[in-house]
C-alpha cells in the first residue's frame, strides 16, 4: 500500500481516493432517489381525499427544532473531521458524539411528529398526501437512524484502532453522508413544511 | 481550543442559520405564495451549494472534475424528474 504523506488521512491512499469517489457516486443516486419522492409529492400534496392537508397537520415548533438540530449537527461532523485532520482524535470523537447525539434529538423529534400526525388522522393509509408525505419523510428519517448506526461503529473503531488511513477514510465518508442527510432535510424543510405552511 | 473552529466552517455554519431565518420569514411575514416560493428556491439551493463546497469538500483534490461532473449529473437527472413529472401530471392539465 503506497501511503502519500502529501495529502490528508483520509486521501493517502490510492484505495482510499477511490473509496471516497465512489462514495459521491453514490450520493448521485441518492439525489435522484429524493428527486423522484419530491415528484411524487408534488403531484400528490392536493390529494387529501378526505384526509387533512398539510396546513392543518404541520406545526412550526417541532420542525423548527429538527432544523436547528440537524445543522448543528452538520457543523460538529464538519468540525470532526477538521480535528481528524489535525490529528486530535480525542476532539474529533467529542465531535464525533455530539453528532450523534444530535442525531438521535432529531429522530426523537420527528418519532413524536410522525405520532403526532397519526393522532391527528394522518396515517399512512389516509390518503395520498398523507402517504407521500410519510414516505418522503419516513425514507430521510430511515436515512438519519441508519446513520446513527453507522456513526456509532466508527466511533467504535476509531477508539480501538487510532486515526490510521483506513478508519480517517471511513470516517470521512461517514461525513459526507451526514452532511447529505442535513442537504435533504433542507430541501424537505422549505418545499413540504414551510411551502405547506405558507 | 481555537484551532479545533476553523473560521470558514464557523462562518458556514453562521451563513446556513441565516438563511434558515430567512426561510422562516416565509411563514412568519405571510408572503403571498410566488414571493415565497421565490424565496424558498434561492435559500434552498444557496444552502445545498454552502453544505457542499464548504463542509463536504467537494473541490479538494484531483477527483474534483469527477465529483462536480457526477454531481451536476445527479442534480440534472433530479430536477428533470421533478420539474417533468409537474409538467405532465399537474400544469399540463391547468
Amino acid at each position: 500500500m503506497k501511503i502519500d504523506n502529501s495529502l490528508p488521512l483520509e486521501y493517502s491512499t490510492g484505495q482510499n481516493q477511490i473509496n471516497i469517489l465512489g462514495f459521491w457516486i453514490f450520493l448521485g443516486a441518492e439525489i435522484m432517489l429524493f428527486g423522484t419522492l419530491f415528484a411524487a409529492y408534488f403531484t400528490l400534496v392536493n390529494r387529501t381525499g378526505s384526509g387533512p392537508s398539510g396546513a392543518d397537520i404541520f406545526e412550526i415548533a417541532p420542525v423548527l427544532i429538527e432544523t436547528f438540530v440537524l445543522l448543528t449537527s452538520s457543523f460538529t461532523i464538519g468540525l470532526a473531521i477538521h480535528a481528524m485532520r489535525l490529528g486530535k482524535k480525542k476532539a474529533m470523537l467529542a465531535f464525533f458524539g455530539i453528532t450523534l447525539l444530535l442525531g438521535l434529538g432529531f429522530l426523537s423529534v420527528e418519532i413524536f411528529e410522525f405520532n403526532h400526525f397519526y393522532h391527528v388522522g394522518a396515517g399512512l393509509q389516509t390518503s395520498a398526501f398523507t402517504a407521500i408525505l410519510l414516505t418522503t419523510l419516513g425514507t430521510h428519517g430511515a436515512h438519519v437512524t441508519f446513520g446513527l448506526f453507522w456513526g456509532l461503529s466508527i466511533v467504535l473503531q476509531v477508539r480501538k484502532r487510532g486515526l490510521t488511513p483506513e478508519t480517517a477514510n471511513k470516517s470521512f465518508i461517514f461525513s459526507l453522508y451526514w452532511h447529505f442527510l442535513d442537504v435533504v432535510w433542507i430541501f424537505i424543510f422549505s418545499f413540504i413544511y414551510m411551502k405547506g405552511l405558507m | 481550543m481555537s484551532e479545533l473552529f476553523p473560521f470558514k466552517q464557523v462562518m458556514g455554519f453562521v451563513f446556513s442559520l441565516i438563511l434558515t431565518a430567512v426561510a422562516l420569514m416565509v411563514y412568519f411575514l405571510d408572503m403571498p405564495f410566488t414571493t415565497g416560493m421565490t424565496v424558498l428556491l434561492i435559500t434552498a439551493f444557496i444552502q445545498a451549494a454552502l453544505q457542499l463546497v464548504v463542509f463536504m469538500h467537494a473541490g479538494e483534490t484531483g477527483d474534483r472534475g469527477s465529483i462536480y461532473t457526477n454531481l451536476y449529473y445527479a442534480i440534472f437527472i433530479a430536477l428533470a424528474t421533478v420539474f417533468g413529472t409537474l409538467l405532465t401530471m399537474i400544469w399540463g392539465y391547468i
